[in-house]
């Protein structure tokens, strides 16, 4: 069991380095592996600007928030017991995305500089007042759950009515924004998520001992000498800023958070969601469809929102179809 | 129950009678009864009428498929868009406004309907593969992947094409205004048929609620229970979808509404479930005629804002029943 997992995590790593030298490599114009590796050692060259400049920030920026993602599912779903949660199901991207749209409509955000911050006020501000609406002498996993997919539908109203309402062309801005992507992203998105990954490396140490007895129920959990709500409201709480943050850094890019606990579990076969493994699927999703994205359809770039499901969702299938040992538990 | 047919009822007088024209409830009898070609008589026979009969079949085909699909899934996260019918739906209004095989809401109603039978089919598919069958969580996970797959192949249309989704943005959003009037009479078999399969199923959800090895035990054919159950939210969301647009929320609310107010199992909360839903509905298209008067708000938004609040009253007052 503990070997395995370990040899999926080596197996993650060589992949996701891969993926990320592949994508560093090809685009508009194609540049040699060992070109790539030059401009990485900072010996300059002709590839400076494309390589340097444009690719590598992004890619990384892509790798970050494929693992904010992943990390955030598995701590949400962890704590909802449901396969079926995601931040997006607590408020994260919805209010991110509610926010950005009054933003944008009412005319108080000067410059497109500060809609990261917004977005990211949005969605922890949502997910605050779906905690809060859910709170009642505890929490429950179910209705947590139920009141975030409620305080969702109604700011995804909101935002519906602003697609109606406003010009094509601000529609359309909006539209792109709401799928999410890495264009034109790089270095000043990733600072903010590095740190948010950081800092919650040691809660996530200290959380790990806890997950197991979680992810049985809060009686057991309980029994164990867990202290649930505690737990409960700290994994939410780290789960939702990681979320939040990915969302500011690259728009409200769905599937990730979903799949890539999911897939993480189907591959180490534990019983509990195993969280390095998620922040490493998630992070080989986003930067492969993030590759597609970019070379697909050139000149065009797709939103890598739209290809995150595109490339996560056939694997996912997959393997619900070959049903591993650990499908046979009810709730996961 | 009565207090939900009164409630329908009042839903459907105030949807014929409210709006940017007024009309007394006795002049909405008589046009009703008795014709006439007055303005009154002729708006809520040619407006109202269509519109009250598109919200109320609507409304209640996503409640019942929302309670059958929670039940099928023993998720009460499941609405009728797990099975990826509303994506699916969506995804044939797309390939029709692209392929410019259709104008107007009128002539997305097929495009819709197959697009939501062949998600439901293909999730089905998938799900049933493997050890163990159909099992509800691989029926979800199933639904929610290729719903994923489904919108990203929609987004990117309407991110490289402009006109389509100017057009599609109005279709998105659900409502009841600016439908076509036939509609209703080309869903009505789907919508009977549908309901029908999912009444019929009634007791066998009861049993699935206890566990597959329990409903075994008790002489109910687990996977068929689960097939007919599904294949009539199919039916009737992929119908109502057609006919209104993606309207979110009803099949995800109103079964846990109606499992509040009743007990005595799915024979009373399938039944009930309809019959809310099209109150809600109703209730959400009213409201969204007097809100912005004389403009109006999309009954697809008005249903969130109404029923969101209702819903977090509701689960915070009691733990939640699945």
């Amino acid at each position: 069991m503990h070997r395995r997992s370990a040899a999926v995590v080596a197996m993650l790593i060589l992949l996701l380095a891969g993926v990320m030298l592949l994508s560093a490599c090809v685009g508009q114009a194609y540049v040699s592996p060992g070109e790539v590796w030059q401009v990485l050692r900072g010996h300059g060259g002709p590839y400076d600007l494309i390589v340097g400049e444009l690719r590598v920030p992004r890619i990384a920026l892509g790798a970050l928030a494929g693992a904010a993602y992943g990390l955030s599912g598995a701590l949400v779903q962890t704590v909802t017991r449901n396969p079926l949660a995601s931040p997006d199901v607590i408020g994260v991207g919805h209010g991110a995305a509610a926010a950005t749209v009054l933003a944008l409509a009412t005319g108080t955000v000067a410059s497109p500089g500060a809609l990261p911050a917004v977005s990211v006020a949005g969605g922890l501000a949502a997910a605050a007042l779906v905690y809060v609406l859910a709170w009642r002498h505890g929490m429950q996993p179910s209705r947590f759950v139920l009141t975030g997919v409620g305080i969702g539908v109604a700011l995804s109203a909101v935002v519906q009515l602003y697609l109606t309402e406003s010009e094509l062309a601000a529609a359309e801005q909006v539209k792109l924004w709401l799928t999410g992507s890495l264009n034109g992203r790089g270095w000043d998105q990733a600072g903010p998520l590095t740190w948010a990954l950081l800092l919650s490396l040691p809660a996530l140490v200290w959380a790990n001992r806890a997950l197991r007895p979680l992810g049985l129920d809060p009686d057991t959990a309980a029994a164990l000498g867990v202290r649930v709500h505690r737990f409960q409201l700290a994994l939410t709480v780290l789960g939702v800023i990681l979320a939040a943050t990915a969302t500011g850094a690259a728009g409200p890019i769905g599937f990730v958070a979903l799949t890539a606990p999911q897939l993480a579990r189907r591959l180490t076969r534990t019983p509990q969601l195993p969280l390095v493994t998620s922040a490493l699927t998630g992070s080989v999703i986003l930067v492969t469809a993030d590759l597609a994205a970019r070379t697909l359809m050139p000149p065009l770039e797709i939103p890598v929102g739209a290809l995150t499901a595109l490339v996560g969702g056939p694997y996912l299938l997959w393997l619900l179809g070959r049903a591993g040992p650990g499908a046979r538990r009810a709730g996961w | 129950m009565a207090v939900a047919l009164l409630l329908t009822l009042a839903a459907v007088a105030l949807s014929l009678a409210v709006g940017t024209r007024p009309v007394p409830l006795s002049a909405v009898l008589d046009a009703l009864l008795h014709g006439g070609g007055s303005r009154d008589a002729l708006v809520v026979r040619s407006l109202r009428l269509p519109r009250t009969a598109i919200g109320l079949t609507a409304g209640a085909a996503l409640g019942l498929a929302g309670a059958a699909l929670q039940a099928v899934t023993r998720n009460p996260l499941a609405d009728p868009g797990i099975l990826g019918l509303s994506q699916g739906a969506a995804a044939g209004v797309v390939f029709a406004i692209a392929g410019g095989l259709a104008n107007g809401f009128g002539g997305y109603v097929w495009y819709a309907f197959v697009g939501a039978v062949v998600a439901a089919c293909l999730v089905y598919a998938i799900a049933a593969r493997g050890r163990g069958g159909a099992s509800p969580v691989k029926l979800a996970l199933a639904g929610t992947a290729l719903s994923a797959m489904v919108a990203g192949a929609t987004t990117v249309v309407l991110t490289s094409s402009s006109a389509t989704l100017d057009q599609f943005r109005f279709w998105q959003v659900g409502a009841l205004s600016g439908r076509d009037a036939g509609t209703v009479g080309q869903m009505l078999p789907f919508l009977a048929a549908g309901a029908l399969l999912v009444l019929a199923c009634a007791r066998g959800l009861d049993a699935l609620a206890l566990g597959d090895d329990t409903a075994r035990a008790l002489g109910h054919r687990v996977q068929r229970v689960r097939v007919c159950a599904a294949l009539g939210a199919t039916v009737l969301t992929a119908a109502a979808v057609a006919a209104a647009g993606p309207i979110a929320f009803i099949g995800l609310a109103v079964p846990h509404l109606a499992r509040r107010l009743v007990s005595g199992g799915h024979r009373w909360t399938l039944p009930l479930s309809a019959l809310l839903g099209a109150a809600l509905l109703l209730a959400a298209d009213v409201a969204g005629r007097v809100v912005r008067a004389p403009a109006e708000v999309p009954a697809g938004v008005m249903t969130a804002l109404v029923g969101v609040p209702v819903l977090v009253v509701l689960v915070r007052r009691k733990t939640v029943s699945t």
